[in-house]
């Protein structure tokens, strides 16, 4: 057979282990995109049949029918029925069902293979479903449903090669016969009758639920333990992210000092040196420094999501979300929020609910966000000292960053209660969702995602971080400073000059010249602000030996009062200084109504807590 | 005798007498059916609330687990499982 390469969809319920299945078939081939339109992430990869024909392979969000109650889901139903632009009709469905779950997976598999494509089942994580209590027949199974059944179990890539070439016969033997029109798939009810019959039909024997995750889910799940439990893990997360990252940050930070040193002792004094030394080197060098901290944050929120413990966060925090009126389905993307508000936002299209969703969307970017790592550990490093708290193992650097989370957390739940009075008002949100079995997240699914996020933020430091930081320079670089003038060539530039007109609107919330400057570039990432600094204090140090010797920190501490330094951090809590997430938010909003309020609401907060942090320090006389 | 879901004990199984379909939105009544949870359907309620709150509720239907607020579960009328 020739001509292009069969397009073969994966879609199953959420939870059937449809990724997995993906990952351990594409291997790390994939792309993750958009569909165009709409923001709901296209997940496609490359395989190959046994004998070597190319394959493509698409991954359609898990969903529970083909009506469609989030735009995810929408997504799969449009790209099943080849209503979805940009996307042709799939040559062929492979249909993944959770073994243990087949009562309830097997409504939408009806649903699917109603549509008449060639289409096959993966039998999926039928070594869970066995060691279960569950036997199946899987050919009992395909008789009843008309289609081959395959048995899966994706993380130890067993019977994928079967399953393939499944496929292949199903697209070969459908070309044969393909006229009958699909049958409408039969109502809700009725439906599900048949999947229960189908289900006990291939079930040969069945003990009841092993006890062990309900014994979990009884500490999980309790009142207040439960509670403790997660409030535990989350402080072992951010604790983690300063204790782990330590050696490599310092590796990073050498290799960075040893590039700058090996440009400046190969190229010619001048414009260019100036650029790569001072600009691109000290600016990108000072967010790339941040990749272990993301990592680790990022490997958390992965594991939490992998092993079905987010799931019960969800359920411990719906009550406390209720109050506010939003719904646990916000927790996971909050939380996905503390690593980056875009993937946050993204996240949002899970939750059904319109106001409660937009409602989520506004106060995600006051989650403390992975960007924000950069400029709190700098003033943190710089101002705080590093000492225990009243000899107990938690440090003031510990907890000083612990209160910003904290402070963005509770101005997060105090946004969304006032916007659910006001401008998102709605019925109360709903809640409802399914609750995965535990289990071990598999190191490969983890590396791959882990491997995503890595190469995006490094993306991002090469491309926007490194051009606005390249614009910086230039702009802090000219025109020159006469030479001998008491004038700092910082505040003699272009941007030095911009700067000051800023400066008159942050004098009074205690914010300087350096600040002004570093606010500006920083409205493309918030970590820009650091890496501004670090350019401005790279020229501003220029030839002078000891200015160079020392560290950005030193020089914040000899030219900075330490309330004007609180300032800085509570402003950060609130200002949205990020464009990817004013991006994705009038995406996903459809429009600039909802980013712009987004933008000004963040920040008068941002002025208001700044303004009262440093007016409170200087009473103390921090100032 | 009737009892609703939102008060039955927890970790008891019972079975759904009746929904009441009319109390919840069309898309809220098509997510509880497509969990399985339909007249018939036996469920055992697990885990409610957290400290702060008596919502949400954790149930089984089948070898699934799922999660719904007590305002639907407030519309589900059981009795008592008859396994």
């Amino acid at each position: 057979m020739t001509g292009p390469a069969p397009t073969i969809a994966l879609v199953g319920n959420p939870n059937a282990g449809k990724s997995s299945l993906f990952n351990a078939l594409t291997g790390a081939r994939q792309k993750i995109a958009n569909y165009p339109g709409v923001t709901v992430e296209r997940k496609s990869g490359h395989a190959s049949f046994a004998d070597g024909r190319p394959l493509a392979l698409v991954d359609l969000p898990g969903s529970y029918s083909l009506s469609p109650a989030s735009p995810d889901e929408a997504v799969t139903r449009d790209v099943v029925l080849g209503r979805q632009t940009g996307e042709k009709r799939p040559d062929a469905l492979i249909v993944v069902v959770d073994a243990a779950n087949l009562d309830n997976h097997l409504c939408f598999a009806l649903e699917l293979i109603a549509l008449g494509l060639p289409t096959v089942v993966a039998l999926n994580m039928l070594d869970l479903a066995e060691r279960d209590g569950l036997t199946l027949d899987p050919d009992r199974l395909a008789a009843e449903l008309g289609v081959p059944v395959v048995p899966t179990v994706a993380v130890r890539k067993r019977g994928l090669t079967e399953l393939l070439a499944a496929v292949d016969g199903a697209i070969l033997s459908h070309g044969l016969s393909a006229t009958d029109q699909p049958a409408p798939p039969p109502g809700d009810t009725a439906l599900h009758q048949r999947a229960r019959a189908i289900a006990r039909a291939a079930t040969l024997a069945e003990t009841p639920v092993r006890r062990w995750t309900q014994r979990v889910d009884a500490v999980a799940l309790h009142p207040v333990f439960g509670l403790l439990i997660l409030l535990a893990l989350m402080f072992v997360m951010f604790q983690a992210v300063y204790a782990w990252s330590e050696a490599p940050i310092a590796w990073i930070e050498d290799g960075i000092a040893a590039l700058q040193a090996l440009a400046s002792d190969h190229m010619a004094a001048g414009f260019l040196r100036g650029l790569v030394v001072e600009g691109l080197l000290a600016g990108v060098g000072a967010v790339v420094v941040f990749l272990p901290q993301i990592l680790i944050l990022f490997l958390f929120i992965l594991l939490l999501e992998a092993s079905g413990y987010m799931t019960r966060a969800a359920f411990l925090m719906d009550g406390i979300m209720a109050k506010v009126g939003l719904s646990g389905r916000g927790f996971i993307p909050l939380l996905s929020s503390f690593a980056c508000a875009v993937p946050g936002i993204m996240a949002t299209r899970a939750i059904p609910d319109a106001k409660d969703r937009l409602t989520t969307i506004l106060i995600a970017p006051l989650m403390t966000c992975s960007a924000r790592l950069p400029v709190y550990t700098l003033i943190i490093g710089a101002f705080i000292p590093n000492r225990s708290v009243g000899g107990s193992p938690v440090g003031l650097q510990g907890l000083v960053l612990f209160g910003l989370y904290v402070s963005g957390i509770v101005g997060a739940l105090v946004v969304a209660f006032v916007l659910r009075r006001s401008v998102t008002k709605g019925n109360a949100a709903g809640f409802m969702m399914e609750m995965p079995r535990y289990q071990w997240p598999r190191l490969r699914d983890v590396g791959i995602a882990l491997w995503q996020r890595a190469w995006i933020f490094l993306r991002r430091a090469g491309t926007i971080i490194a051009a606005t930081t390249a614009v910086l320079w230039l702009l802090l670089s000219y025109p020159q400073a006469p030479a001998g003038g008491d004038v700092r060539q910082v505040d003699y530039s272009i941007a030095g000059r911009i700067a000051s007109g800023l400066e008159v609107v942050v004098k009074p919330i205690g914010f300087n010249h350096d600040i002004a400057l570093a606010l500006i570039p920083a409205m493309a990432a918030r970590e820009v602000a650091v890496s501004a600094l670090a350019t401005a204090n790279a020229i501003d140090a220029g030839d002078d030996e000891d200015a160079v010797a020392q560290s950005l920190s030193e020089r914040l501490q000899g030219r900075w009062s330490i309330a004007t330094a609180l300032a800085f951090l509570a402003w950060f809590v609130f200002a949205p200084q990020c464009i990817s997430t004013i991006a994705i938010t009038r995406r996903e909003t459809n429009g600039w109504r909802w980013p712009l309020f987004m933008v000004g609401y963040l920040f008068a907060l941002a002025y208001a807590a700044a303004g009262i942090t440093y007016w409170t320090a200087v009473a103390f006389g921090l100032g | 005798m009737i009892a609703k879901l939102d008060s039955s004990p927890l970790g008891i199984a019972v079975r759904i007498a009746r929904i009441d379909w009319t109390s919840m939105s069309h898309d809220e009544g098509r997510r509880l059916r497509e969990f399985g949870l339909l007249e018939g359907s036996e469920v055992t309620p697990l885990h409610r609330g957290s400290l702060f709150s008596r919502d949400p509720l954790a149930l089984t239907i089948g070898r699934m687990k799922v999660i719904i607020r007590s305002k639907q579960a407030a519309a589900i009328e059981v009795e008592p499982a008859t396994t």
